[in-house]
Formats: C-alpha cells, structure tokens, sequence
C-alpha cells in the first residue's frame, strides 16, 4: 500500500486549473520527485497535501487514512512534515527554539504542569531540546544551536528548516525546491542530506527544479505539466520519455533533437 | 505593624493613580496576550466594560460579596470574546479587530439607552469593595502566568504563529484554537480590570469604555512591546504616570501623549522593552 496517495485531486483558481485530476501513490521509503516547469503546479500540490490550501475535487490518502478535510495542524501530528520554497524560519527564535517548536505535536504538557513547574514538564522540556540538539546534528547545525535564526546564511536557513521539519519524526517530509539558490557545493550538501534522511526511514517527496539534483537522489520521479501528471517512472525511463523532453523544451525543439539523436 | 504616618498620606493622596497603574497593567496584558498570537483585537476597552458594568450590578442589585462578584465578571465579558471570536477568528487579517471596534460601540450605545445601566449618567454610588492590593496580586499572578506559559511548548507556538501562521500550522501547531484561548484570556483579565476599576472609583460611564480608551490600552503594548509580558506593563506605567507629570499643560497632554506614541513606533519599533523572551525551560 502507498504511503500517500491522491485521487482526482484537483484545484481550480478562477480561470486557472493548478493542478488538474492528479493521481500520485507514493510508495513507503526512498526519495520521490515531483518535476515539471514553471508554473506546473507543483507548489499548489505541496500546498494541497500539507493542508495549506483545500483541494476543489479529489482525494488524500495518507498512511491509510483519508486526509483530504484535514486541518493542516492534524497533518503534522499524522507525521507529515514539510519545507517551503520561501524559507519560513521563525526568525526572530533562536535556531534551537525553532527546532523544538517542531516538537510541538508530540509534547503533551497541560497548562496545569506547566504553570506548577511540575518534574513532568521539566522532565519533557530536557527531553525536547536533547531532541531538538540532535536533529541540528542530523544537518550539521549544533555549533549555531544559540544563533539567533535570522542570522543565518541561505544555506544554513535551508538546512534548520529541515531539521525542524525532522524533529517531527515525520513518516513523509515534503521538500519544496531544497537546491533553489544554493551554489554546486551546496547542492551536493544537499544530496547527500537528502540521501541521508532517507536512508534514516523518512520517505521523501520533493519538487525541484535542479535536474542533476533531482536526478541523482529520486527513486522515482513524477513529472507535471499544466497541471497534469504528464509522466511517472524512473529518473532513467523520465530522462527518455518524449512528452517529458517536450514539455520542458516545446515541441519543435524536443522534434529536431529527437531526429538528432535518433530518437 | 502599622503604616507610618507620611506612607498613609502618601497612600491617599495618590490612591487614584496607584489603582490605575495596577489596573491599566492589567490592561495591557490582556492586550499583550492577543498581541503576542498575531492577532489584534480593539475590544479590551469593550470586554473592560461589560466586566465594570456587569460586576457592579452583582453588587448593587444582587448583593453578591465581592469575593463572588470578581470572578464572576468575568463570564459575560468571556461569553462575547467566545460569540466574536469563533466566527472572525477563522478568518485571517483585520476583522477580529474590525468586530471589536463595533462591539465597543455598540455596547455604548446600549450602556447610554437602557435603563438598567443607568444612561448618559452611568452606574453611580457603587461600594468601593477594591483593595490595593487584590489589583496587585492579580498583576503578579498574570505577569508570573504569562512568564511561566511563555517558556513552554505553549509560548513557542504563540511565538510561532506570531511570526507565521501557515508555517505554525504545519509544524503541527492548532493555531485556531490558540487564538480563541487568547481572546478569552484577554477577556478575563480585561473583566477583572473593568470590575476592579467600578469598584475603586464608585462611579462608572458609557463612555469610559469606548474607542479612545480601547486605542490607549493598544498604545500600552505599543510603547512597551511584546518581547516579554513586563513591556506592555511598563509601557502602561509610563502612559499612566506621563499625564500626572503633565498635569500643569492640560491643553497639550493629549498632543504630548501622541507625540510619545508615534516616536516609539518610529524609533524603537520594539517598545520600550525591546528584547524578547527565551523560550526554553530546559
């Protein structure tokens, strides 16, 4: 069974179809990318699974429970956790406070022992920021662990915004563009974090437009195009398909490359 | 033991003012409290209101015993935070503050036309059942509440959905819910103020808990900031002692008062109080 799956899934904006009747089943494991050009759709889809936006038509299944009228608060407790394309740090916080409120949902203290200082609270309270150190660790971070996060380079936003994703111990984490901005190094950082995470029994799903970066770390990549589910395979059988060269190129170019190389 | 003469005079001479800084402490945490949700709500001076005008009655028509009336003044006051709350609190943007500006105005006109509340006159002759020191211990216990809340899982997700409600949401934060409980919050401590205040001063009016006072309770929080619950207190000290200094220039005291406000915002756009809170226990 998939660990996430949609149906139809489907949102209108007034004139526009975002995203368009798309059927996803992400398997349990690996790292799966969601590609296609500007303005494919792509963000509306991550916005659409994580609750941010309500779908017009269709369905979200998610570890077997059918997500889709979810509040985006109960996603996070079902274990989906998600970056944004727009870094969204709290960045006022301290890199530390912004990880331990990622640990929101799985604290449990009432007002009661928290006003009252009671060894439970105290005792969840070291539990959480000992969390909180070693999902920094997990991205290279537990040197700025007292930084305010504003102060951060682009990069380092990046990678904190992982670890408070990742200090919900997702089952799923949703990547919107993880190497948007980030020089060659940086984006093989980024790899191998990718790679890391997924090999610690996180399933990915990301959207990205860096092809080497999707190409190297996907399991399997979905391609979107106005919309629509245009492809689904693996990177090699998407690096082959025709309609997907066509999409990114247009058609007369993907035509005389196709005759080129003899298709 | 007993007060030293010169402490007593003092005491008296001052009273109004020493009430009033406690009170309007209690103000501004009851607009801190939404503030620090990222939510901006105009209906302290409003929810002070039915709480002055609700808990003088308990005493005047009910002879309730104010030990009774104090928390008890706090339910009406709750009960309209809860009816504008649930339904404009779903929505984003300015219409809780939009809602609460109405509800001032039309609980004026409501305090002016119905007998019960007395008119144009207001309620007079309350008993002054407030002691000194019942408004200051309900400040430290707010002040130690707030602080305590703060550094906790509960004060990181006000924090965070200060800063981003979208991104709040998704690390898993209800903030819908944590709105309300801050409106409520708000209104219990601006009831409790409103209640307090009727029975200090014996005399209560419609128009004390209008507009303008509701904008002098925001400019609490304004002047001091949100960093920690101490600054919109302070910054209430400062705005209610600032028009005694000023007592000599009646003319230019509101000018003055303006002129301060819009420095602070200028200048120190995080209040007087600018640092902010940690927020770890651990």
């Amino acid at each position: 069974m998939s660990l996430l799956e949609t149906t139809g899934l489907t949102r209108r904006y007034a004139g526009l179809v975002a995203v368009d009747q798309v059927d996803l089943a992400i398997p349990e494991g690996g790292v799966h990318a969601i590609i296609g050009p500007n303005g494919a759709g792509k963000t509306t889809l991550f916005n659409l699974l994580s609750g941010v936006v309500t779908p017009s038509a269709g369905s979200i299944r998610f570890g077997g429970t059918d997500i889709t009228a979810l509040p985006t608060y109960r996603r996070a407790a079902l274990g989906m956790a998600r970056t944004f394309q727009n870094i969204r740090i709290f960045t006022a916080m301290s890199v530390l406070e912004n990880v331990l409120t990622g640990l929101h949902p799985r604290m449990h203290a009432g007002l009661g022992s928290i006003l009252a200082r009671l060894p439970g609270f105290r005792a969840e309270e070291r539990q959480a920021v000992a969390e909180a150190r070693a999902a920094l660790a997990l991205v290279g971070l537990e040197g700025q662990a007292d930084l305010s996060a504003g102060a951060l380079a682009y990069g380092d936003q990046r990678r904190l915004e992982i670890a408070r994703a990742m200090a919900q111990k997702p089952r799923l984490l949703l990547l919107d563009e993880p190497a948007a901005g980030m020089n060659p190094a940086e984006t093989r950082a980024a790899t191998e974090l990718v790679g890391r995470l997924a090999k610690g029994g996180t399933t990915i799903l990301l959207v990205e437009h860096d092809m080497g970066f999707v190409m190297g770390v996907s399991d399997t990549v979905t391609v979107i195009n106005f919309g629509r589910k245009i492809f689904a395979g693996s990177p090699a059988a998407v690096r082959a398909e025709p309609a997907v060269i066509e999409a990114y190129l247009g058609s007369r170019l993907a035509a005389k490359l196709q005759a080129q190389h003899g298709g | 033991m007993s007060i030293p003469g010169w402490l007593d005079d003092f005491l008296w001479t001052y009273q109004n003012l020493i009430h009033g800084l406690g009170i309007n402490g209690l103000l501004a945490l009851s607009m801190y409290v939404v503030l620090a949700v990222g939510q901006l709500s105009l209906g302290q001076a409003a929810f002070m209101g039915l709480g002055a005008y609700s808990g003088a009655l308990m005493t005047m028509k009910l002879h309730w015993p104010f030990a009774l009336v104090l928390p008890a003044s706090c339910v009406v006051p709750v009960a309209f935070a809860l009816a504008i709350g649930v339904p404009t609190l779903r929505l984003s943007g300015v219409y809780l503050a939009i809602a609460t500006i109405g509800l001032g105005e039309v609980l004026r006109a409501v305090y002016l036309n119905v007998d019960l509340f007395g008119g144009a006159l207001g309620l007079n002759g309350i008993p002054e059942r407030t002691e000194t020191w019942m408004i200051y211990a309900l400040l430290a216990l707010a002040l130690a509440g707030f602080w305590l809340v703060g550094r906790s899982r509960i004060g990181r997700a006000m924090e965070a959905m200060r800063e981003d409600a979208t991104a709040a949401a998704v690390m898993g934060v209800n903030v819908a819910r944590y709105q309300l409980a801050a409106l409520v919050c708000s209104a219990v401590l601006a009831g409790l103020a409103g209640a307090l205040s009727a029975h200090a001063s014996s005399f209560i009016g419609p128009n004390e808990y209008g507009f303008e006072p509701a904008v002098t309770i925001l400019s609490y929080a304004l002047l001091g900031g949100i960093g920690t619950p101490l600054a919109p207190v302070v910054g209430a000290w400062f705005l209610t002692v600032l028009p005694e200094l000023l007592r000599g220039l009646p003319e230019i005291r509101l000018a003055f008062n303006g002129v301060i406000i819009v420095l602070a915002v200028l200048f120190l756009p995080r209040g007087l109080l600018g640092w902010r809170m940690r927020r770890r226990a651990a």
